[in-house]
């Protein structure tokens, strides 16, 4: 892994004679272009499964109509805290299960027929595999299911066991492997085929911090290499810098989707600032004009005031500054302001919810 | 064969008979594997070599000329049945331990389809009752030629008859661990095997002028569904013609072999369809 991380030359996702391209739209054209449905590898179109459980078949609806649709070369993170639904739409990406209304589309068609699937990688929230085997068979018997020569599923799974970390443990049986080692083998064997998209479920879960990060190394080098990520998270702190555009569900519904970018300026968004006014007699009427501004609030320091505000007001305070002859010291997006979101549009939905 | 190719040059080879061969073969490869450490074959295979080294102790007890035929037929007893035994139970446990286990569900999402999946379970459950087979039969040869026994053609031909019966018992246990949990779907491919081993007594029940089965019309209608439901297993008994001297000849090999993998194949794909329509969550 620390291999890969250093990132030179031949990396195991973009052999050396291949130039990875850029295939991430720009943050404008993501807006003005219109999705060619060449680029679209995967899409979503009102998404519904409801599980029947109990002797009587109690309903329980674990997606209400989620849709989504990924561009070629996009990292897209889907989050969602436990049991909003995460799991269950990547089943119904992968095959597992079968919606119980709308559509998947991978590729262009049903993810029911198997040839699809032979260009995604899969990775199963806390991976299990068969415990008699070794990582090495783990990945020849994979391989063979991908339709790889001996020799490319021998080069190969050398390759990635190495780059996991496991060339030590390469020879033994999982019997005694530990969570992080089997999420381990679970990268390699979802990276072996060369898969264009992967589908990743909770990769960073159940990992120590250097495990974490290592696994966020890995990501970082497929996505440079121009690989398309689906991953889900219930810690966007984790995945903030992985993902290019963000699905957040609630619930079995998504609440906001978009680019990462986008939605951090959102209004709905806050950010801290500390600013210095002059001091004097000026100053009472400074702040008073300052927490005039919509949304803010406002706290006297010794130092100068601190303001909590909507995003959108930033410009607003800056243009307040210059002409109250002050001066913006610090500014921060709120680190948890993405977080707030979420929990913002759940709260909304119920209050909606409520209503009607 | 056009094969798909990555960014990077790999070639994938998906498409056509032969790439599904491979992955169909994979999974037998596996669950030989799987099943070649289960300590339940172990175990069935242990106790049938200890019944049949209980024979040759028994067979002392025996006349001398009897010696022979006493290890002969407990032979074709006790190898047959726990075959039947170790396709039952671990045709039960085939499907489930994979799904509880969860390994599955990093395999079913791979460019195979659930049809080849049960193909490869089914057909790898197969070649191991095969190979108990064969290990029994030769102990059971070994036991016999120390009394003097032989292992004759009939024998040979009758234990060939048992294969099939063996295939068509273990597709009957993987339809139901396709539709059922362990316990019960054990339980249900048990009663078929009874059921089909005296099919052709309801058979004979129903064509009799009088009785339960021609007098109460829904015990008529029962016993009609049961015989055409049920393969009639009694086909592959032939241990009590054998014992009592007849030929089992290779046209009638043939042609049960022919009827018992016609229902084999009805039950497999049976299988399939159930499994085709379940959610792995
Ligand atoms: N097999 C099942 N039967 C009934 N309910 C289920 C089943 N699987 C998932 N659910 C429910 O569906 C919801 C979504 O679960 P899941 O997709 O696993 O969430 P996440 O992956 O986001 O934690 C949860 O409320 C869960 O209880
Ligand atoms: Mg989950």
């Amino acid at each position: 892994m620390r291999r890969l991380a250093s990132g030179a030359g031949d990396t195991l996702f973009s052999p050396a004679h291949t130039t990875p391209v850029q295939v991430c739209p720009t943050m404008n054209d993501a807006n003005s272009t219109p999705l060619s449905p060449d680029d679209a590898i995967l899409s979503l179109d009102g998404l519904a499964k409801t599980f029947r459980v109990g002797f009587w078949g109690r309903p329980v609806q674990a997606l209400r109509g989620v849709s989504l649709t990924m561009r070629r070369g996009e990292s897209l993170g889907y989050l969602g805290p436990n049991g909003s639904g995460k799991t269950t739409s990547i089943k119904c990406i992968v095959g597992l299960i079968q919606a119980s209304a709308g559509k998947v589309q991978l590729f262009g068609g049903d993810p029911g027929e198997a040839p699809r699937r032979a260009k995604v990688g899969y990775l199963p929230e806390s991976p299990y595999f068969y415990d008699y085997l070794t990582p090495i068979e783990v990945m020849e018997y994979v391989g063979k299911l991908y339709g790889m020569s001996a020799r490319d599923r021998a080069e190969r799974s050398h390759k990635l066991l190495g780059q996991v970390g496991l060339d030590q443990a390469a020879k033994r049986p999982l019997r005694g492997f530990s969570k992080g080692m089997l999420q381990r083998v679970g990268i390699a064997q979802s990276l072996l085929a060369d898969p264009e998209l992967l589908i990743w479920d909770e990769p960073l879960s159940g990992l120590d911090p250097m495990g974490r990060k290592e696994v966020r190394d890995i990501m970082a080098a497929l996505r440079a290499d121009g690989k398309s990520l689906f991953f889900s998270s219930h810690v966007l702190s984790d995945i903030e810098t992985l993902c290019d555009s963000v699905c957040i569900l609630d619930r079995g519904q998504a609440v906001a989707q978009g680019r990462l970018s986008d939605l951090l300026r959102s209004e709905e968004l806050e950010s801290e600032a500390v600013a210095e006014i002059p001091s004097g007699d000026n100053r009472p009427a400074a702040i008073a004009t300052l927490a005039a501004l919509p949304g803010v609030v406002l706290t006297d320091l010794p130092s100068g005031v601190r303001l909590v505000l909507p995003t959108a007001q930033v410009p607003a305070l800056m243009a307040k500054l210059l002409e109250l002859g002050g001066f913006l010291r610090e500014l921060n997006q709120r680190r948890d302001s993405l977080e707030e979101l979420f929990l913002r549009k759940a709260v909304k939905r119920d209050q909606d919810g409520g209503a009607a | 064969m056009t094969a798909i190719v990555t960014k990077s040059g790999l070639e994938l080879h998906t498409s056509g008979a032969f790439a599904m061969l491979r992955r169909i073969s994979a999974v037998v490869g596996n669950t030989l594997r799987e099943a070649g450490r289960a300590k339940l074959f172990y175990g069935l295979l242990g106790a049938a070599v200890m019944l049949l080294g209980f024979s040759l102790v028994l067979s002392d007890l025996a006349l001398v000329d009897q010696k022979a035929r006493l290890v002969q037929s407990f032979g074709m007893a006790v190898v047959p049945l726990v075959c039947v035994g170790t396709a039952v139970l671990m045709g039960a446990l085939l499907l489930h331990k994979e799904i509880d286990k969860k390994t599955l569900y990093a395999i079913l999402p791979k460019p195979i389809a659930r049809g080849e999946f049960i193909a490869g379970k089914l057909l790898g459950l197969c070649a191991l009752l095969v190979i108990e087979l064969v290990a029994l039969a030769l102990v059971w040869w070994a036991v016999l030629s120390m009394r003097g026994g032989q292992m004759t053609g009939p024998i040979v031909r009758g234990l060939a008859l048992h294969v099939i019966e063996l295939v068509l018992v273990t597709s009957i246990a993987v339809f139901f661990s396709a539709l059922t949990r362990p316990v019960l779907s054990g339980l249900l491919t048990a009663g078929v095997f009874v059921v089909g081993r005296v099919t052709y007594v309801i058979t004979d029940l129903l064509a009799a002028r009088k009785g339960l089965f021609v007098e109460v019309p829904a015990m008529r209608a029962v016993g009609k569904a049961l015989v055409v439901a049920i393969p009639d297993l009694s086909t592959f008994a032939v241990a009590d013609p054998i014992l009592q001297g007849w030929d089992v000849p290779w046209s009638y090999v043939a042609s049960a072999s022919m009827y018992g993998l016609c229902w084999a194949l009805a039950f497999a794909v049976g299988a399939v369809l159930l499994f085709q329509r379940r959610d792995f969550t």
